[in-house]
């Protein structure tokens, strides 16, 4: 047990230094960095006459003529040590502060995603599989595949035109008034958690069908296990039974699913946010790739991705706890 | 002859699939009497498993009990007798489940896959013995214990929070049995309960089941195609072919004195019986497709050594040679007219 735990945790170690790795080396690819994106600016609004060594002296007043592995180690260094991240030289600001203004709502918004989709997903996935066949069978399914074959884009365009038209108000934005710039407390949680329903929804809909059809298969795949003749063969009523075996069966590779619906998540708030101009994380990850403001992109991205592997790890942890074939090898 | 335990009449159990409806069980007439064994034989998918689990409503889809009834002879506390027909009661209800586990209890083929993994050996019978004695979990764990080292398991007080898992087949299977017969049951069906086990290990659940059997004097259904086993352990024996009963008498009947062109093959096919006699020899032919199968002929008739030519027109109906003794057969079904003008001679004196 201990050592399975240890071992899933050193993967999770290395994932995440992987993937810093591969953030730090993508978000340089793009050809020219914020200075050139910075003097091209500035040329185009009127400077024709930058000192010629201008741009130099800027690269190494930011540390952007050092080798990229110096840069990396720095960066590294930064973040395990000090919890330092960088600087935005857009907003010109520490990218940590921006992160910890951002961040919160995004992970609210994937976890309570995560809730809505399990909420929704078990049970509808139980019942489709018990009633295989069954009228009610069919209606998820097809509700399911539209779930599916819809875009969250599209859905979150469609909900905006719908509340534009028909609600006088447009369900934008994640807090009302009064919490907009508000310090966080335990009040603006609150008024977040009443606005969030609305990219919850979007997010998590196609993560709910796909996991209904999951937890239907697994279970129509235990149900006739010799062990469920066996527990009905005891006696017990139709219901405990099926609580108690086919549906403790199923429940092992439903829960390893959380590994790939993180990720789809993070990816999906990120679109829906921008769509609906939400102040998550989504907007700015965009602006900063776009205007190469590298050290608010590859925060980020970090830090998304640390959390999608530690979701991960997570569910692997339950797993152990759910399975006694994992906690006792 | 005492009243029996169980008298099954023209039991139907039919599958309603896709490509077409399979008759599993055609008219299946079994009687069963208390605290003895009776053995079903007879080749791979004639509808053993099927019939037996009818006998607890616990088919499996598309499978459905078309006809036919189960009287099953229920002790009531008092003492007296109270007859339930099995057949017509819902399988979700609450009258079978209260006989499934208690009066009925069964042991199926696989131990690998009939327990549970997830849970340890002692949830799997504590639960059965909570559920129908209301037992505390302390009791029913004592009880569990016991039943453990009943069925010859070492350190039972250890073993009992084990997986499943991590049991040997041999283990699994005793597990298996003490949990069927923690509740006492009246009648046990136990499915073939060793074939999936290695020779040494058949032998010895084997002899722990007999000898649970003297001990706890339930009635015994055991199902298998291996007519050795059946030697060893059966009172009465019936022999199945495509889901009906073509022979049913006792043990020494059905080994010495065997009617059925079908029965005679199958001894014929043991090497133990047979290579004493130097004439092993396999059944000729195969089992017809389910889909395919001939109505209103005699079943058996394609792959018979003594069919005549109304074998291929005439459906053989159940004749009771004497008393004790029942064919499906159209070579006998003169003798039993025979039989009945003696009987009824006999009678009139
Ligand atoms: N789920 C099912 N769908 C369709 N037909 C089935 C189903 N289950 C059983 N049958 C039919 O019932 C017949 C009898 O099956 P059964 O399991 O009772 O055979 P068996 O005598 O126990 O054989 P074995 O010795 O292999 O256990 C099979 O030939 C098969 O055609
Ligand atoms: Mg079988």
């Amino acid at each position: 047990m201990w050592q399975y735990i240890l071992r899933r945790f050193t993967y999770m170690i290395f994932t995440v230094w992987i993937i810093s790795l591969i953030t730090f080396a993508v978000i340089q690819l793009p050809p020219g960095d914020y200075v050139s994106t910075m003097v091209s600016q500035m040329i185009n609004s009127g400077m024709d006459e930058l000192p010629p060594d201008f741009e130099q002296e800027v690269r190494a007043q930011y540390g952007l003529d050092q080798p990229i592995y110096v840069q990396y180690y720095k960066w590294m260094r930064n973040i395990i040590r000090d919890g330092e991240f960088g600087y935005s030289w857009i907003y010109r600001r520490d990218a940590k502060d921006i992160m910890v203004e951002r961040l919160p709502a995004s992970f609210a918004i994937s976890a309570f995603s995560v809730l809505f989709i399990w909420m929704i997903a078990l049970p509808i996935g139980i019942y489709s599989a018990v009633k295989q066949y069954s009228l009610a069978d069919y209606t998820f399914t097809l509700i399911g595949f539209i779930g599916l074959a819809v875009p969250n884009f599209l859905f979150a365009l469609i909900l905006l035109f719908i509340s534009y038209k028909y609600m006088d108000q447009a369900m934008i934005g994640l807090y009302s008034q009064k919490y907009e710039t508000a310090p966080w407390s335990l009040a603006k949680f609150w008024d977040l958690v009443k606005h969030l329903w609305i990219p919850v929804v979007i997010i998590g809909t196609s993560g709910t069908a796909g996991l209904i059809r999951t937890m239907r298969a697994n279970l129509l795949d235990e149900l006739n296990k010799p062990y469920v003749d066996t527990a009905r063969s005891k006696g017990l009523s139709e219901t405990t039974l099926l609580w108690r075996y086919p549906v403790r069966h199923a429940l092992n590779p439903f829960i390893s699913t959380i590994g790939w619906i993180l990720p789809s998540l993070i990816a999906g708030e990120l679109i829906v946010s921008i769509v609906l101009n939400l102040p998550t994380s989504g907007p700015v990850i965009f602006n900063s790739l776009m205007d190469q403001d590298m050290y608010v992109a590859a925060g980020f991205i970090l830090i998304l991705s640390t959390l999608t592997v530690l979701g991960t790890f997570i569910s692997d942890l339950m797993l152990a706890l759910l399975d006694p074939r994992i906690r006792l090898s | 002859m005492t009243t029996p335990l169980l008298e099954v009449t023209d039991l139907k159990i039919h599958f309603f699939t896709d490509e077409g409806v399979v008759k599993a069980v055609d008219g299946v007439d079994l009687t069963i009497e208390r605290g003895k064994t009776l053995c079903l034989v007879g080749e791979s998918g004639c509808g053993k498993s099927v019939t037996s689990r009818a006998f607890m409503q616990i088919i499996r889809k598309p499978g459905k009990l078309v006809d036919g009834s189960m009287l099953y002879r229920f002790k009531k506390d008092d003492g007296t007798d109270e007859i339930i027909d099995l057949a017509k009661l819902d399988p979700k209800g609450k009258p079978i489940r209260q006989i499934r586990g208690q009066e009925i209890a069964m042991i199926f083929q696989e131990p690998m896959t009939s327990l549970s993994l997830m849970h340890t050996v002692g949830q799997q019978i504590t639960e059965l013995i909570r559920l129908h004695t209301g037992a505390t979990k302390h009791e029913a764990r004592n009880r569990a214990i016991e039943m453990l080292q009943r069925v010859g398991i070492p350190k039972p007080d250890r073993l009992i929070d084990e997986y499943p898992f991590r049991l040997s087949g041999g283990m699994r299977q005793r597990a298996m049995i003490a949990m069927a017969l923690s509740c006492n049951p009246t009648m046990l069906i136990a499915d073939e309960p060793t074939t999936a086990l290695d020779v040494t290990t058949q032998a010895q659940i084997l002899d722990l089941m007999l000898e649970l059997q003297n001990d706890y004097g339930m009635a015994l259904l055991f199902i298998t195609h291996d007519l050795g086993v059946v030697a060893e352990i059966a009172d009465d024996v019936a022999v199945m072919y495509l889901g009906k009963i073509v022979e049913r008498s006792d043990a020494d009947t059905i080994f010495n004195n065997p009617k059925h062109p079908y029965t005679q093959a199958l001894l014929r096919s043991i090497p133990k019986i047979a290579m004493q006699r130097d004439e092993l020899e396999p059944i000729k032919g195969m089992v017809p497709s389910p889909f395919r199968r001939p109505v209103n002929i005699c079943q058996f008739q394609p792959r018979c050594n003594q069919r005549f030519e109304a074998c291929s027109r005439v459906e053989p109906v159940s004749t009771l040679i004497n008393e004790n003794h029942s064919v499906r057969c159209l070579l006998y079904e003169d003798v039993a007219a025979v039989h009945q003008a003696d009987t009824e001679a006999v009678a009139h004196g």
